[in-house]
C-alpha cells in the first residue's frame, strides 16, 4: 500500500513539473504576442503573463503537497482503454467515407462489447443504436450527417 | 421591489413549448438523476449541443438545462433507495436510511417521502429565491469593470477554498480554464494568442466541445475501468404509500433542512452533497433521541432530500442575480448562454429579465410537474437501473459524438473533444474536479475585459481596483474566505495545549 502511494505521489509530482514547464511556455508565448495597438495599458499580453505566473506559483505548491489521486487502470484497463480511443478516432476520421452509420455501428458496436456485450448482441445493439442515432440527428432534428459509401 | 420579471417569467414558461421542454427536461433529468453512471453535469452536457442544434431559443434552452439539473436531483434518490448506490453525489445522504426502508419492504413509502420532501426543498427555495434575487440584483448597477473583476476574484477565491480537501488542484482547474479562454484572437486588440496560426483557433475553444470532452468521454473512460464490477440488482419497489400523519411528521425536519441546504445551495463552490450532509447530521443531532436514524428513519430520509433540492436551487442566486455560477452544473448553464451571445455578469437580470424571470417561473412549474411525474411513474424509473452499461456507454459516446458534430459540422472538432476527454481523464486520475476548468473558462473573458477596461478608465493605475467601497468589501470578503479555513483546519490540526 506504502509503494502504491508513493507512485502515486511521483505521478503526481510529475504532472506538477509538466504543469510548471507548461506554465513557463505559456507565459514566453503570452509574452511575446505581437500586436500593433491597444486600448488598454496591459494590451493582449498581460492577463496571460499573469496567469502564467499564478500557475507556476500553483505548480510548485501542488509538487510539494501531492495529495491524493486516484490508481491507474492495470494493463487490462490500459489496453481498453487504448482500444476505445482508436477505435472512435480510425472511425471518426474515416466517417466521411464510410457514412455516419457504418462508423457509427463499428463504433458503438465496439464500445458495447468493451463493456460487457456478446458479439452478437454488441452488433446489434451497435446497428440499433446507430439507427436510431442516424433518424434522431438526421431526419428529425435536420442535422447534415456524413452520407459516404451507402449515400444514406 | 419589482415582480414585473417574474409575471413576465410566467408569460414564457406557460407557452406550450416551454411546458413541453420543462416536461421533457424533467423526465430526462429524472432518468439521468437515477443513472449511477450519468450526473446531472454529463446530462446537461450531452444535451446542450441537442437544444442549440434545435435552435431553441436561449430561455427555452435554459428552461430545459435546468429542469434536466433539478430533474436529476430528484432521480439521483431512486437509486440510493434502491441499490444503495447514489445516482448524484447530492443524494449520498439519501441511502443511509433510504436503502434499510426499501430493503424492510417499505420502497414506495420511502421513494413517496423523498418525493415529496424534494418538492418541499425545492419549491420553499425557488419562493426564497425570487425574493433574494431581487434585491441582491439591484447591486448589479453599481458594478463598474473593477468591481466586476474583484468579483470574479472573489468566486474563485470562494470556489478554492471550499471545493474539495485540496484547494491547490481546485485553483489550478480554474487558472487552466481561464488559460483556454485566451486562445484565439483578442477582442480589443485583434492580436493573435496561442492559435499557431490554424484557422480553427481564431475563435477560440468551443464551449460545446469543451465541456463535452471534460465530463463525458473523461467519464466514459472512468467507467471502462468499472465495467468488470456487474450490474445490481435493485430492491423491489413494494409497500404503500405514505399516510397523512407521516407526511405531517416529516414537515419541520424537511424546513429545516430546507433553510441549511439553500444557504449552502447560495455560496459559491458548495453543492447538493454538502448540503444533505449537513442538514443529516444536523437532523440526527435534533431528533435522533432514540437512535433510528440510520436504520430507516423518514426524519432521516427527508432531510437530504429537502436540502439537496433546495441547494440545487439556490445555486442558481448567484447566476442569475450576479452572473457568477455557483456550481459547475450552473457554469455549464451559463457557458450555455455565451453559445447565444449572452455574457454572464451582474447586467444579466437587468439585461435579459425575460430569460431569468421564465427560468425562475418554470422552476415552479417544473416542481409540480416532477412531483407529479415521480409518485406514479417510480416503477418506470426503477427499471431504468436494470439498463445495462453495453447499452448506456454507447449512448452516452453517441450523443458525445452527435453533439459536437452536429453543432460545428467537422471531424476535426470531434477529434478535439476526444483529445480534451483524454486530458480530463488524466487530470480526473489526478485528483482533479473538472467543475473549475468549467468556471475558469465561462468566467475567464469576462474577467480579462473588465481587468483591461478597469485599467483603461484608470490610465493604468491599479489603484482603481481597491477604490470603491464595494470592491474593498469584495476583497476582504475574499481574503476571508482564503484565510478563515485555513486557519481553522491549522487550529484543529494544532496539538492540544498549543495555541492555535
Amino acid at each position: 500500500m506504502p509503494e502504491l502511494a508513493k507512485g502515486q505521489r511521483r505521478i503526481s509530482r510529475l504532472a506538477a513539473f509538466f504543469l510548471m514547464i507548461f506554465a513557463i511556455l505559456y507565459g514566453y508565448l503570452g509574452g511575446t504576442v505581437e500586436y500593433s495597438f491597444s486600448s488598454d495599458p496591459i494590451g493582449p499580453r498581460g492577463f496571460p503573463v499573469a496567469l502564467a505566473i499564478v500557475l507556476f506559483g500553483l505548480s510548485v505548491w501542488y509538487f510539494a503537497q501531492p495529495g491524493q489521486s486516484e490508481s491507474w487502470p492495470d494493463r487490462d484497463g490500459q489496453i481498453a482503454a487504448i482500444t476505445l480511443l482508436a477505435l472512435c478516432s480510425a472511425c471518426i476520421l474515416g466517417m466521411n467515407f464510410l457514412g455516419f452509420l457504418p462508423a457509427m455501428t463499428i463504433i458503438l458496436g465496439g464500445i458495447a462489447r468493451l463493456f460487457g456485450a456478446s458479439w452478437p448482441m454488441a452488433a446489434l445493439s451497435g446497428l440499433a443504436q446507430a439507427a436510431i442515432w442516424w433518424a434522431l440527428f438526421g431526419p428529425l432534428l435536420g442535422g447534415h450527417l456524413p452520407k459516404g459509401l451507402l449515400g444514406i | 421591489m419589482s415582480f414585473d420579471f417574474l409575471w413576465q417569467g410566467f408569460g414564457v414558461a406557460l407557452m406550450p413549448q416551454n411546458l413541453l421542454i420543462a416536461l421533457i427536461g424533467c423526465f430526462l433529468g429524472t432518468v439521468i438523476g437515477c443513472l449511477p453512471a450519468i450526473g446531472p453535469i454529463n446530462g446537461i452536457a450531452l444535451l446542450l449541443p441537442i437544444a442549440y442544434t434545435a435552435g431553441l431559443p436561449p430561455e427555452s434552452t435554459l428552461i430545459l438545462l435546468a429542469s434536466i439539473y433539478y430533474g436529476a436531483e430528484y432521480g439521483g434518490r431512486i437509486s440510493s433507495i434502491l441499490l444503495n448506490v447514489p445516482g448524484d453525489a447530492g443524494a449520498v445522504m439519501t441511502a443511509i436510511d433510504g436503502y434499510p426502508m426499501a430493503r424492510n419492504g417499505e420502497a414506495v413509502k420511502a421513494l413517496a417521502i423523498s418525493g415529496i420532501s424534494s418538492f418541499y426543498g425545492g419549491m420553499i427555495a425557488v419562493v426564497a429565491m425570487t425574493f433574494l434575487a431581487v434585491p441582491l440584483s439591484l447591486l448589479a448597477i453599481k458594478f463598474g469593470p473593477a468591481e466586476y473583476f474583484v468579483l470574479m476574484v472573489f468566486a474563485f477565491a470562494t470556489l478554492g477554498s471550499m471545493v474539495g480537501a485540496e484547494p491547490v488542484k481546485t485553483l489550478i482547474g480554474c487558472v487552466l480554464g481561464l488559460m483556454l479562454t485566451t486562445i484565439g484572437i483578442d477582442a480589443t486588440s485583434g492580436a493573435y494568442r496561442f492559435t499557431f496560426d490554424q484557422p480553427e483557433l481564431h475563435d477560440g475553444i468551443e464551449f460545446i466541445i469543451l465541456v463535452i470532452g471534460l465530463f463525458s468521454i473523461s467519464e466514459v473512460l472512468l467507467m471502462l475501468e468499472h465495467k468488470m464490477k456487474g450490474t445490481l440488482k435493485p430492491l423491489a419497489v413494494t409497500g404503500s404509500y405514505p399516510s397523512w400523519s407521516e407526511i405531517r411528521y416529516i414537515w419541520w425536519p424537511s424546513f429545516r433542512a430546507t433553510v441549511i441546504g439553500f444557504i449552502i445551495g447560495v455560496l459559491p463552490g458548495t453543492g447538493a452533497s454538502v448540503a444533505s450532509a449537513v442538514s443529516y447530521t444536523t437532523e440526527k443531532r435534533i431528533s435522533d433521541r432514540e437512535s433510528t436514524f440510520g436504520k430507516g428513519d423518514i426524519r432521516g430520509l427527508a432531510a437530504p432530500e429537502a436540502a439537496n433540492n433546495a441547494a440545487a436551487t439556490g445555486a442558481f442566486v448567484p447566476m442569475l442575480a450576479l452572473g457568477v455560477p455557483g456550481s459547475g452544473t450552473t457554469a455549464v448553464m451559463l457557458g450555455a448562454l455565451m453559445l447565444y451571445n449572452i455574457q454572464p455578469g451582474p447586467q444579466l437580470f437587468v439585461e435579459q429579465s425575460k430569460l431569468v424571470g421564465g427560468l425562475i417561473a418554470s422552476m415552479y412549474v417544473g416542481n409540480i410537474i416532477l412531483l407529479v411525474m415521480n409518485l406514479p411513474l417510480v416503477q418506470l424509473f426503477a427499471r431504468m437501473l436494470l439498463m445495462p452499461n453495453w447499452i448506456l456507454i454507447p449512448a452516452i459516446t453517441a450523443l458525445s459524438i452527435l453533439g459536437v458534430y452536429t453543432a460545428y459540422s467537422s471531424v476535426m472538432s470531434v477529434m478535439i473533444m476526444f483529445g480534451i476527454g483524454i486530458v480530463g481523464y488524466i487530470l480526473r486520475k489526478l485528483g482533479f474536479d473538472m467543475a473549475p476548468i468549467i468556471l475558469g473558462f465561462v468566467l475567464g473573458k469576462v474577467m480579462e475585459v473588465n481587468l483591461r477596461n478597469a485599467l483603461a478608465i484608470s490610465g493604468g493605475e491599479y489603484s482603481i481596483l481597491f477604490a470603491s467601497p464595494l470592491s474593498i468589501t469584495l476583497w476582504v470578503m475574499a481574503a476571508m474566505v482564503v484565510i478563515l479555513p485555513w486557519w481553522r483546519r491549522r487550529k484543529r490540526a494544532a496539538p492540544p495545549g498549543l495555541p492555535g
